[in-house]
């Protein structure tokens, strides 16, 4: 979205309950967002209770079982319980998620604003080192920074937060540089305001809806890059249940076991399609420019 | 133009990206879309990248596909009735005589064996390639006693002086690393390489085929060798295709894009058996599994650990499961078929409470170890977690690390691992191939023991073994450092395998020896159609 200017009508129509919940109810897909969110955050919450087996308990005889009572999603090549796996699998992708998210836009909130209040010289180094990250493909420096790390999940998550930073950061200093020219805020620094408490008390505030807006619809990115990392093999290493490690794992048998890529597959699909849903609805209720787009 | 706004636009984006990510995933696994199946072409699918061609480095039976018929040897294995065996005959070699002693060894050469380049293969050819050989002293040198020396007697007669008797000297011979490279190779040499740079990638020898081209990770391409002396070969060319993914080969040779595919998992091939045209061979083979356990690094240099491992492998589990049953479990180092093996030698099975007792024994506790595999062969994944369930019952941890193939044979040669896994066949029909690679020190590294065993009373057993000439004598030697290499557990032997492999049913003339897996003898192999 484009930081043509402040988005302060936002936290009025979010303290407003009733009229936010109209505005879910008005939107289907959103709801069907939430509602599919909500599933995987249960599972994600109850795993260990949701799940049947255990996911790394390996059972070398009951090898590629099809789904059957006993294996809802049948089993891998070492006889592992699919189902489990993806229960487990779901705890890691969406920790993932929020892990990038968090990361990146709490470090992108606080440069961008930062930057965005200071500006001069701070500002135009900051945002040419922004340029330099943007201006080469995120997946292709995910992918480099996390070869250089050293495939892990955790140097996974890393990576992708270092590259989605700059997004923060252009978001938060663009709103920060309008609420920088506003009367009260100019009104606050003739009263002796330092840039600390401007940043604090009006810049942090008035930046947050587009910052979460962009969260939310990262979420489901984040969650697609962690499983496309551990699909080329630099994420999640065996034998911890990942999506995307999986999916890579049960190409080898894809053509005699479906099973194996599906079920994994499925859930990245599901999970990803809930939190675009949910974060097109989130920017549809904080900016009423888009309304009726 | 049309050009879409709008929502209309972004699910247009979205269908394109989904039919182009359809379109990836499909040519992905079906390879081109033209086959390459012309009757005098033949494909053979790889699982990963051969590492190096010059005959006198590799050690890898990988690498060998590409080298063994680039190359010719003074003896080369029988085919008795269409079926390799382990005796040999004359290839470059006319005949020979072996002196009383069983230490020198004369070989008159055939006349017309020409290299690839047109020059004539010689007595001084094969001195040259010879000491390149031991100049080299890298793997495939260890094939032959140490300070073997060789002379040109004529100009087409050579002698070979060995330091002491060696009884399998004329069958390492037939080995890939016996091949006679030309010598004109000199003048493509840089700072005294011997052109070990320039034939890491090229082919210099006399056999029926020649290197044409090696694009690095895609293919390489064979094409006859217009100045072999041999009868010409059926084929104008050989492609030799790397295919990471085992579906993706078993795929292309259905679709009819390989003609042979290797290294398919245990479920592909009994899936693979149904389709039409294609056939599954299946020979016995002395083909084994097994783990390095890293000697050279605490805690593995405590026996007790190694002992506990051991006794905590779920061997038959490994093969009902993971090679559904077409398989069994070793017997000690040495595979079963081969003379020399000890049947009645201690075999480990699973049992948790030895395990556990020979681990608080070497009082190490909690031990954490790494386990190094690539994706060579696509059970060293299962197995690997298998070791790693079975050992978490021990409180040893176990961590998986997936490397590219290159990366795990350099770290394994170096010693940087601690659990390593790999698979091994002999080269000619003699336990010295197991006894003396995996056990004598000198032997330390990928050439052999990659355990970085060392054990001085082993080394003597299987030396003496190695010079002996009564074959009673040698299996009784080798028997007794059977018992001590069970015991003191350097590897884990886990199980031998039947050899499978998959081809179209249009390639005919296709002979499997023991000796020499993963090469194909395409000097002799056609194609009905």
């Amino acid at each position: 979205m484009s930081a043509a200017g402040p988005i302060v009508a936002a936290p009025v129509a979010i303290s407003d309950w009733g009229f936010l919940f109209y505005r879910i109810r008005k939107s289907p897909l959103t709801v069907l967002g939430i509602l599919m969110i909500l599933t995987v955050l249960v599972f994600v919450a109850f795993a260990p209770w949701l799940a049947t087996h255990d996911p790394n308990a390996i059972s070398l005889r009951a090898r590629l079982a099809p789904p059957s009572g006993a294996h809802w999603f049948g089993t891998d090549e070492v006889g592992r319980d699919l189902y489990s796996r993806v229960v487990f699998g779901g705890r890691l992708s969406v920790g993932v998620g929020f892990f990038v998210v968090v990361i990146a836009g709490g470090v992108g909130a606080v440069v961008g604003c930062l930057s965005g209040i200071l500006g001069g010289r701070v500002d135009t180094v900051l945002m040419r080192i922004m340029d330099v990250v943007l201006s080469v493909p995120s997946l292709v420096v995910t992918m480099a920074l996390a070869a250089a790390l050293g495939p892990s999940l955790f140097n996974a998550m890393l990576a992708m937060a270092i590259v989605r930073i700059p997004f923060y950061v252009r978001l938060a200093r663009g709103q920060a540089l309008v609420i920088r020219e506003m009367p009260y805020v100019k009104g606050a620094y003739i009263f002796g305001a330092s840039n600390w408490q401007v940043l604090r008390w009006h810049v942090a505030r008035n930046a947050m809806p587009p910052l979460i807006v962009q969260a939310t619809l990262d979420l489901g990115g984040a969650i697609l890059m962690a499983s496309a990392l551990s699909f080329i093999g630099l994420g999640a290493q065996q034998p911890t249940a990942e999506w995307g490690a999986m999916v890579s794992t049960g190409r080898n048998f894809i053509l005699d076991q479906w099973w194996y890529s599906a079920f994994p597959g499925f859930a990245i699909l599901f999970t990803a399609t809930g939190f675009n849903l949910l974060g097109d609805g989130v920017r549809d209720l904080l900016d009423p420019r888009q309304k009726g787009r | 133009m049309f050009i879409a706004t709008g929502p209309s636009n972004r699910k247009f984006q979205t269908i394109a990206f989904a039919a182009a990510l359809a379109t990836t995933l499909a040519a992905v696994l079906a390879g081109p879309a033209v086959a390459d199946s012309a009757k005098d072409v033949l494909t053979i699918g790889k699982a990963a990248d051969p590492q190096t061609l010059d005959p006198d480095i590799t050690v890898d039976n990988n690498d060998w596909t590409v080298t063994y018929y680039a190359y010719q040897r003074l003896v080369h294995y029988k085919t008795i009735n269409g079926k390799g065996s382990t005796e040999v005959e004359p290839e470059l070699a006319d005949s020979w005589s072996v002196s009383a002693d069983g230490l020198t060894w004369d070989f008159k050469l055939k006349a017309g064996n020409k290299f690839d380049d047109g020059s004539s293969l010689d007595a001084a050819a094969v001195k040259y390639s010879f000491d390149r050989l031991f100049k080299l002293k890298q793997g495939p040198s260890e094939a032959l006693p140490e300070n073997t020396t060789v002379t040109v007697i004529g100009p087409m007669e050579v002698r070979f002086q060995l330091p002491s008797p060696y009884a399998p000297f004329l069958y390492a011979l037939a080995n890939n690393g016996c091949g006679i490279v030309n010598p004109k190779v000199e003048e493509k040499a840089k700072d005294g390489d011997m052109a070990k740079a320039w034939l890491a990638a090229n082919t210099a020898g006399s056999g029926p085929y020649k290197l044409v081209s090696w694009d690095k990770g895609q293919s390489l391409v064979l094409e006859p060798n217009a100045n072999y002396a041999g009868e010409k070969p059926a084929f104008s060319k050989v492609r030799v295709k790397i295919v990471g993914e085992a579906a993706a080969r078993r795929l292309q040779l259905e679709n009819g894009d390989l003609d042979i595919a290797e290294d398919l998992p245990v479920d592909q091939v009994e899936a693979i058996k149904k389709k039409p045209g294609i056939r599954v061979e299946e020979y016995p083979s002395l083909l084994v599994t097994y783990l390095y356990l890293n000697n050279s690094k605490p805690p593995l240099d405590k026996p007790e650990v190694r002992r506990a491992i051991s006794w905590a492998i779920d061997y038959q589990g490994i093969v009902d499961g993971i090679f559904d049953g077409q398989a069994k479990q070793m017997r000690g180092p040495i595979p079963d078929g081969m003379w020399g093996q000890d049947p009645n030698v201690m075999q480990y099975t699973q049992d948790l409470a030895k395990a556990k007792a020979e681990l608080a024994k070497s009082g190490v506790t909690a031990p954490k170890l790494s386990f190094l595999y690539s994706e060579r062969d696509p059970n060293w994944e299962p197995i690997g977690l298998a070791v790693q369930a079975n050992l978490a019952a021990l409180g040893i941890e176990v961590k998986l690390e997936k490397l590219a193939n290159a990366a795990y044979r350099e770290r394994l040669g170096k010693g940087d691992f601690e659990i390593g896994v790999g698979k091994w066949s002999p080269d000619f029909a003699d336990p010295y191939m197991f006894m003396n690679y995996w056990f004598d020190s000198n032997r330390k590294g990928l050439s052999g023991d990659r355990a970085f065993y060392v054990n001085p009373k082993v080394d003597e057993l299987v030396r003496k073994a190695a010079s002996a000439t009564d074959q009673a004598e040698r299996v009784k030697l080798y028997k007794e450092a059977q018992a001590i290499v069970v015991d003191e557990a350097p590897y884990v032997y886990l199980v031998q395998k039947n050899s499978q492999i998959a081809l179209r049913d249009s390639v005919a003339g296709f002979v499997f020896n023991p000796m020499l897996e993963q090469i194909y003898n395409i000097g002799a192999m056609s194609k009905t159609k």
